[in-house]
């Protein structure tokens, strides 16, 4: 019933460096979320936590994060993503949109 | 997030809450305080399992509009509907505690500038009332809402802004209609109990809710501009609603104070005369209050385009 925590750790194979301090995107509507990018350095490393009321995704959850870390090569940034039932499409879409502001930012 | 200047054109209807905020203040004046990065999460919606939030669904935060240092909160419906908690009240109530210190220093440092610096609270709606999983604490905000628009009277204004989906209702609909002004776009509603609530209470034959056109004719802005439950009627985009609030700056405290629809006893006089002509007139429809104020189509008024219904519709005098 309670809302459940998760947390993981990847590492890109072409680490590239978060191009803002923090960044924040989103909005936690009924299946959609909202994301923070906070920069620090963790020796290359993105950590994930994720606050969401489903549960039995951890490994969709998963996949879904380490294939965003691949493909963006980003590194050195806590991700905090609060979630309202947003479907692994809607995760994937919304963690690109926020890099794109970031970058747009920067 | 698109830059101000898209802002200003972007429908304020579609636009999310911190959109609005950021759009209703002059260009690069915008900071938000209490943001999602302060991460004000509720303390109770955990326990129930329910999704929260980083700004706990409101965005708050001071700019400029001219002079006037105006401190916004911007609901977001699309979080619990706009609901208030805790922290989201706490953050509406801090919007006015700051609106008051800033008051009281231009008071002691620049008196004789007040009217040109004077500052503003703008709260944009997008509520349903109290968030019922913290229904306590929910309570609690609109009584300090209440409290905070009765401490403001005399030292600056407070704006209800209301256009977004979810439009102005529950508890905040009185929080609303107890501000100095309204300013709404033609997709706004304000009311008390939702078109669902009293059709689910009264039955269809009183009120159809998926009847959308009944509802907005019922809670919607033109009827509320009609009888001048709202100020302003505006175009829909984020810049037009930025701009009424600098056009009402403008015309100075005084006058700000006679856009009130509570508060003194000749307006309570006049608001018993609405309910004596609601048993007389008894109306079955909006459009018969707005044929009895001398609008010849009233079934015209709902089709037009707001510039249009701003130029021929006839208002309560």
């Amino acid at each position: 019933m309670a809302l459940q925590e998760l947390t993981y750790t990847f590492e890109a194979a072409n680490p590239q460096p978060f191009p803002v301090e923090w960044m924040h995107s989103g909005v936690v509507g009924s299946g959609d979320m909202e994301v923070m990018f906070t920069k620090e350095d963790l020796g290359g490393k993105v950590n994930f936590k994720i606050v969401t009321p489903v549960t039995g995704f951890d490994e969709v959850w998963s996949r879904v994060l380490q294939k965003f870390v691949n493909e963006s090569g980003i590194s050195d940034v806590n991700v905090e993503i609060n979630d309202n039932n947003a479907t692994p499409v809607v995760v994937s879409m919304r963690l690109r949109q926020a890099l794109q502001d970031a970058k747009k930012e920067a | 997030m698109a830059d101000w200047k898209e802002l200003e054109a972007k429908s304020f209807y579609e636009a999310t809450a911190r959109e609005r905020a950021i759009g209703m203040v002059d260009e690069g004046t915008w900071t938000e305080l209490a943001g999602p990065k302060d991460r004000l999460t509720s303390p109770h919606l955990p326990v129930l399992g329910e999704a929260v939030e980083f700004d706990d669904g409101v965005v708050t935060g001071v700019g400029l509009v001219g002079k006037h240092p105006v401190f916004v909160a911007s609901q977001e419906g699309k979080f619990i509907g706009g609901a208030v908690g805790e922290v989201h009240g706490a953050k509406i109530v801090g919007a006015f505690l700051l609106a008051n210190q800033v008051y009281d220093k231009i008071m002691a440092e620049c008196p004789d500038e007040i009217e040109e610096r004077r500052p503003a609270v703008v709260i944009s709606f997008e509520t349903g009332g109290v968030r019922l999983h913290e229904s306590n604490a929910g309570l609690l905000a609109h009584a300090e809402f209440m409290d905070q628009i009765q401490g403001s009277k005399g030292k600056f204004p407070v704006f209800a802004v209301i256009g977004s989906k979810v439009g102005a209702f529950g508890g905040m609909g009185f929080v609303a209609a107890a501000t100095d002004v309204i300013i709404m776009n033609t997709y706004g509603r304000l009311g008390l109990t939702g078109p669902e609530v009293i059709e689910q209470e009264m039955g269809k034959a009183e009120f159809d809710s998926a009847d959308k056109a009944l509802v907005y004719r019922t809670t919607g802005a033109r009827h509320k501009y009609i009888m001048r439950d709202a100020n302003y009627l505006v175009e829909d985009t984020i810049g037009a609603f930025h701009d009424c609030i600098g056009e009402v700056m403008d015309l100075g405290y005084a006058a700000i104070e006679k856009m009130r629809r509570i508060g003194n006893e000749e307006l309570v006089d006049e608001q018993l005369a609405l309910a004596e002509l609601s048993v007389e007139l008894h109306p079955k429809d909006s459009r018969d209050v707005w044929a009895y104020y001398g609008n010849e189509n009233p079934e015209q008024l709902t089709e037009i385009t707001t510039a249009e219904f701003l130029a021929t519709a006839k208002r309560r005098p």
